[in-house]
């Protein structure tokens, strides 16, 4: 449906903007289709709106409401705390539905999604063949409490695709599968130290909230309060890709180092990408110690490629976790690693984590077929140049309009920071203009692009995230650029 | 369809014994489930032709046990969650294929009553109609979308008008992510460390609450697991539960140290154990003369022992509750909520960091939502209460008519019994149960087609769909193994 362009000043709390927004691919929505109707810019005019989607004020009137009415019921109107806009300001967004690349929100503006769920939904957002499958297993029973065939098909998949992991564990979230993994560490190796890397996030274990990335980060937050000083006197921790720091902390506590935890790709602090030599001198280190490499890929497993982030590098860890994608858009996490050390989990062993809903034949459903769709042929291909258009383009456009900007992608997931760079940990990271990024933010939502509330977190694409998507957010980046 | 009862002999692995089997209420059954006439052979070699039933299966475990052996290959024990694994009853692990309202069949086609119901869920009845309509209807607009939705705020409100002691609520993923935020608050609300557990409860495996667990931990008979610093537990203070004098001593001794007791306010992961009224109460009376947050870990009782939980049920609020399995109506969630201003302190409303990508996701808002709705129906909570206290009174009895030392009870849908002479106030009292002789009466129960939890240390659950044929179906096969013992 072509935008019949409406120019009435550049208020920016209006949507009228010339650009071509991607047809309406929701099949039967009443809100999203427009009839012809009457509506009035903000200086008063009376505008009559040819059939189009794309002439729909922005307005947040709906869930301003709703997210008052949380504020409530919820601490902070949320159940997780990145979701309250708090560092980019303005009034959060509570969504309707998802579909592909796009998403609704209560208010009927449309938005191309590059949050994704925060991951799961690389196939596409509310994929129709994933969710017949989800209907079928339903009509089963979503939870059995008991084995299901179900978790051996998924498990296999897992094993299969992952190169550190020869058997696994599933369980509900990533914060799950990093606590699971952690004790694991722990009772295999006899040790109780851990190194985790400044900015990176590892869920909400206590021993994981000390300079940690996502929303802490965002927040602001130097520790949590709760947390005993004990839980996090084991955590050492370095700047990302400064192998030089790590060796010096293996010298000092050789021998007691359980596991060096890190996010092969940062995803939480923004988007960082490891140096090649970082992640084999942390193959080195610790195989020599005797300490377990652990990766973290709850964000980039089966994202930066099939296999993970170890098969993109070709560094294998012992141990791994996953989340998200492999969950399909339902809650699943997983750790997983040589099956000597795997065989100390219980009953197998002797170390406890059990889980009620952990295996359930609906979260599996949507893993297993999620997975499926992921292998067929270019897909990675496909997020790949999708997502380096993507990137590119709003990287040109920010230093058209004259700011310092940089950034880059890996197969599909990407960010940028507002500053010169290179930033290759989170303290460079945090050289980022926040303040335009919030304002980025803000422009991008008010022209249909949705991404991620905070400048530390990654973003992500889709398989169905088309080069009209591309073109759509790029053409809204311009616009926005020109205006910080 | 009536039972042609054929009995050749009263062979153990054999499901050939009379009784009535409740009609398969479940629409499209594949062939394993619907019974054609068939040969079927005895174990001393007779050829007996049987009728149409469901009911002369006899009991096959070959695909569990393929299937099962593949599992060890891939996930460690076979198993995403310990008890699953039958370790403590022995015999076969059974593999789930489908459920349906009190039943379950598994792979080999087998069907059960089910008294797990997914470990407490399921008590509306498994893979309910309605509620899997809307779930349909749901997931067509996405299962997950990482922001806020509307369904929160419904299951929210739901929750913190049915609980006492919740003014606001935090939904997260399962009761051990609860645990973990509700053990963070407390901490950060009093600006204290320690904590008061009691033997033989269960609050999920994070590190803290690895210390004389219940559940799966009682049920392999591991003191500690290996892998938690000593100096995560030390802050973890143990009391036998019930024990009134033991709190006050702790009290007394650890004064203005303890950020909060924690308990189950019915026990459920030591088996069935029920709270004498005084004991809660004087827990109440402590901890807020010490400034102590009291938390009651209603992952099990809530929504079961009655709709506002234990809290409801016994009339003490306390102030902070964790919940889990029925608000999730099968779907993975848990929620920790109390005091508007203690919850404050969570992020982003304070400074106390918690977070999730699936929290809250609609989908499962929308199995709590529905599973909440249909609990709210009069008669609902006086039809659990009557099943479950026919049934354990009928397994009661079976015991003790054929000479066993037994005991045990129920509070609505949720019961349980040991092997001993009891009364059970504690877990030490639990442990005096013969497991032996419950591992035997968990075999013999499954091969008649009644699915228990498959551990002495874990409480039983009914559902809305328990129908009093299921339960005279169940008190027959006791009694006949009860004999057989």
């Amino acid at each position: 449906m072509a935008a019949q362009g409406v120019m009435t000043g550049s208020a920016v709390r209006a949507r009228e903007w010339s650009g071509l927004r991607p047809a309406d691919q929701l099949k039967a929505t009443p809100v999203a289709r427009g009839d012809s109707h009457i509506a009035f810019s903000r200086k008063g005019h009376v505008v009559q709106m040819t059939l189009s989607v794309e002439k729909k004020q922005f307005t947040t009137q709906k869930s301003e409401e709703t997210f008052n009415a949380a504020k409530e019921l919820m601490p902070g109107g949320v159940n997780s705390p990145v979701r309250a806009f708090k560092s980019v300001g303005g009034q959060p967004i509570v969504f309707d539905r998802v579909k592909g690349s796009k998403a609704w929100d209560i208010d009927g503006n449309e938005y191309v999604d590059y949050v994704g769920s925060w991951g799961p939904a690389i196939i596409g957002a509310c994929d129709d063949q994933v969710n017949e499958e989800l209907v079928k297993t339903l009509q089963k029973g979503t939870s059995f409490g008991a084995p299901c065939v179900l978790e051996n098909v998924l498990a296999q998949m897992v094993i299969d695709a992952v190169p550190s992991v020869e058997m696994v564990r599933f369980v509900n979230s990533g914060t799950e599968a990093c606590m699971g993994m952690l004790r694991l560490a722990r009772a295999y190796t006899g040790r109780e130290k851990v190194l985790k890397f400044e900015g990176c996030y590892h869920g909400h274990a206590d021993s994981f909230l000390v300079k940690a990335g996502s929303g802490v980060a965002t927040l602001g937050l130097p520790d949590s309060p709760g947390v005993p000083s004990s839980s996090t006197a084991s955590t050492l921790t370095a700047a990302y890709n400064d192998l030089e720091a790590v060796k010096e902390i293996f010298a000092k506590y050789k021998g007691e180092i359980a596991a060096v935890v890190l996010e092969p790709v940062v995803g939480n602090a923004g988007f960082i990408i490891p140096k090649k030599e970082f992640l084999q001198g942390l193959r080195d280190l610790t195989s020599e110690d005797g300490a377990c490499l652990v990766f973290d890929e709850v964000m980039t497993g089966f994202r930066i490629s099939y296999g993970g982030a170890q098969e993109y590098f070709g560094i294998t860890p012992d141990i791994t976790t996953l989340g998200k994608i492999i969950g399909g858009g339902l809650p699943v996490g997983a750790y997983g690693g040589k099956r000597e050390i795997m065989e100390m989990v219980a009953p197998a062993g002797p170390m406890y984590q059990a889980g009620t809903l952990s295996g359930n034949p609906l979260a599996m459903t949507a893993g297993i077929h999620t997975l499926r769709r992921l292998q067929q042929s270019g897909s990675y291909e496909q997020l790949d140049r999708v997502t380096g258009k993507l990137i590119q383009g709003i990287l040109d456009a920010g230093r058209e309009a004259g700011h310092e900007v940089c950034g880059g992608h890996i197969s599909g997931m990407f960010g940028f920071f507002f500053c010169a760079g290179p930033v290759n940990n989170f303290e460079d990271a945090k050289k980022s203009d926040t303040a335009k990024f919030a304002a980025f933010h803000r422009g991008m939502l008010e022209r249909g692009v949705y991404l991620a509330p905070s400048q530390f977190e990654a973003g992500f694409t889709s398989l169905a995230h088309t080069d009209e998507d591309i073109d759509f957010t790029i053409a809204a980046a311009k616009e926005v650029m020109k205006s910080l």
